[in-house]
């Protein structure tokens, strides 16, 4: 099987778990990196990668890359995505896709334009737990899934942590919402939206509430109720309050409840596993996602999660948006 | 020997503790004060509810007292930018901004912007250089307000003493790591405040748990030591502690005054064993440079 030649484009918190996780897949070789940090790119010379680039346009201009993972602030995703699809690249986005709805459409277009392929980083769809509820509801072992609720909770940018637990700096673009589009709808709502519509198809209708704890101008706490295209009302719970990690489905069927708790392993038993099989199970989807993303490339398949599913993402969060309530 | 006073909030009347504990402690404020200077525990953007931060309203019960005892015109609430956490975001995220919205007379003021000149001090037979920060040399009252907290081995518990490192204006505070015990205490030896209160509404341990307490002193060193009990540490074993004894900066020795320090300390959410194991493993994980093997680096 031949190898793909990749370039990653950020090298920040998300770039640097794919830079690790590409190391693990036998026909991956990362031939580039592009970030502007002198000490990201030194780390990833140190790894073995051969071209750093400090410029992402001078990354894109390497006939030798064939395909990028963009991992960059949300406000540079539609112009780097440009190039990267007129350079011909194959193009992996991480979520949210953009800051807007006009901002994906562009992105679609011109990737469609130059043919190319347009993959988005929604890792959930690629996690066991989460994929054996879809096994489930495909073969009627719920019944009708009258209602479902999805939470994720976590610290978000107030508690900033890599995987160990020492907090690192969090850039200023995250508390800037002309350059993220938004809160913790946009961040970890993209995650939840992107992964009900998976379960229950397009969203009809959708109303939300914002909590505003960190007293900023974008929501750090938001409560949605959507109904979706299966008839399914679906309550989505996300935010970046809590210093504990709450990711779980409850999911109540005509015949049959479920529900999945995803959480990292304690860390005695996250270093165990690390140790014996090099693998970490929390970031397995990760890896699986990626490994889905060459699958496309080598066998010129659809991928999964596409840019038509960012699109669709960022319109519900933006009816989200529009459709707010209040609570005296 | 100084004095500790130990008070139960009520109710969550933080004023009436505040000023229970300040007159078990027999301090009384000098109502010709003009400039106060405060300086708040605030621990990246952990929120107070985690015990991790001090509670924004127990800083306004503070300014209430001021405003009431003194002729204060200028309360500056101080901190400043720490590897991973900048005040233009910490004083807004963690409430201060919007409780003193109506407030004229209260600054909130960053460390790292503001006027400050070098200061030598001798410590533990080394020479340190700091900036001192103008606000600070200035105030005719420092009052800490610190935190009880466990930290990471070798430096063991961070209190009064370790709060006064967030004055220090530099902000790539890591840097000072290995060298943590003499920068702490060559910090206080600059920077000397004039009383130490202590939330202990909730705190964090080794989880987050409502103990109700105030405690004051004038002492840094024995209201440190204090804590350290409540935390089931024995303060002698605090090496930064005997320092800052041994270089007069007080005295491990106290008083206690109020309320009984076991029923705290019965109550505070301490270390297990498998806890302090894992502490020492995760240690060694470095030292053996296994960590990004174990992915915790």
């Amino acid at each position: 099987m031949r190898t793909v030649k990749l370039g990653i484009i950020g090298l920040g918190y998300i770039g640097k778990i794919h830079l690790r996780h590409c190391f693990k897949i036998p026909n991956v070789k990362v031939l580039a990196v592009a970030d502007v940090s002198t000490k990201a790119l030194n780390s990833a010379k140190k790894d073995g990668v051969k071209k750093l680039f400090n410029n992402y346009s001078d990354l894109l201009k390497d006939s030798e890359v064939e395909a990028v993972i963009i991992g960059l602030p949300t406000h540079l995703h539609l112009k780097c995505a440009e190039e990267a699809a007129e350079a011909g690249k194959t193009i992996f986005l991480e979520k949210p896709m953009a800051r807007n709805v006009d901002e994906a459409k562009e992105i679609i277009s011109v990737a469609q334009r130059n043919s190319v392929k347009l993959m988005m980083g929604y890792p959930m769809r690629f996690n066991e737990q989460f994929g054996s509820i879809k096994e489930q509801m495909e073969k009627g072992l719920l019944g009708d899934v009258e209602n479902a609720h999805a939470t994720f909770i976590s610290s978000g940018p107030f508690f900033h942590r890599a995987e160990g637990y020492t907090p690192v700096p969090v850039p200023d673009w995250w508390f800037n919402k002309e350059l993220t589009g938004g809160g913790v709808l946009v961040d970890m709502g993209s995650h939840i939206i992107n992964l009900m519509r998976w379960y229950f198809g397009e969203i009809t209708d959708i109303r939300s509430y914002l909590g505003y704890r960190f007293n900023m101008d974008f929501e750090d706490s938001a409560m949605c109720l959507a109904k979706f295209g299966s008839g399914t009302v679906g309550l989505i719970n996300v935010g970046w309050f809590s210093q504990q990690y709450s990711l779980k489905l409850d999911f109540f069927g005509s015949a049959k409840n479920v529900n999945i708790k995803h959480s990292p392993s304690n860390q005695l038993a996250a270093a165990v596993q690390m140790l014996i099989t090099g693998k970490s199970k929390f970031f397995q989807a990760y890896v699986d996602e990626l490994r889905h993303f060459i699958d496309c490339i080598i066998n010129d398949l659809s991928p999964a999660s596409s840019g038509k599913d960012g699109l669709k993402d960022l319109e519900a969060i933006s009816l989200a948006y529009k459709n707010q309530i209040s609570l005296k | 020997m100084s004095v500790v006073s130990f008070t139960r909030i009520e109710g969550s009347n933080f004023k009436k503790a505040i000023e229970d504990s300040l007159d078990l402690l027999g301090y009384s404020f000098d109502k010709k004060i003009q400039n106060v200077v405060i300086k708040p525990n605030m621990c990246y953007y952990w929120d107070f509810s985690t015990g991790q931060t001090t509670d924004p309203k127990f800083v306004a019960a503070l300014v209430d007292i001021l405003r009431e005892k003194t002729s204060v015109s200028d309360i500056a609430i101080v901190e400043s930018d720490a590897s991973a956490m900048k005040c233009k975001y910490a004083f807004r995220f963690l409430g201060y901004k919007k409780l003193f919205k109506d407030y004229n007379d209260v600054r909130m003021i960053n460390l790292s912007e503001e006027k400050s000149e070098d200061v030598t001090v001798k410590c533990n037979g080394k020479l340190y250089t700091f900036m001192v920060p103008h606000v600070i040399r200035n105030a005719d009252l420092k009052i800490n307000l610190p935190k009880i907290k466990y930290t990471f081995k070798g430096i063991e518990l961070t209190c009064a003493l370790k709060n006064v490192f967030g004055c220090n204006p530099y902000p790539l505070k890591f840097e000072y790591h290995p060298q943590l015990e003499n920068v702490i205490v060559s910090l206080n030896k600059v920077m000397q405040f004039d009383l130490c209160i202590i939330d202990g509404n909730v705190v964090s341990g080794i989880a987050p748990r409502k103990l109700e307490l105030v405690m004051s002193s004038k002492d840094p060193v024995a209201i440190d030591a204090a804590s350290a009990k409540i935390a089931g540490l024995n303060p002698r074993t605090i090496k930064y502690l005997k320092l800052a004894s041994r270089e007069g900066l007080g005295s491990m020795d106290f008083v206690p005054r109020g309320e009984s320090l076991s029923q705290f300390k019965a109550l505070y959410p301490k270390k297990t064993l498998k806890k302090k194991l894992m502490g020492s493993a995760y240690v060694w994980a470095f030292r053996l440079k296994l960590a990004k093997k174990l992915g915790i680096g």
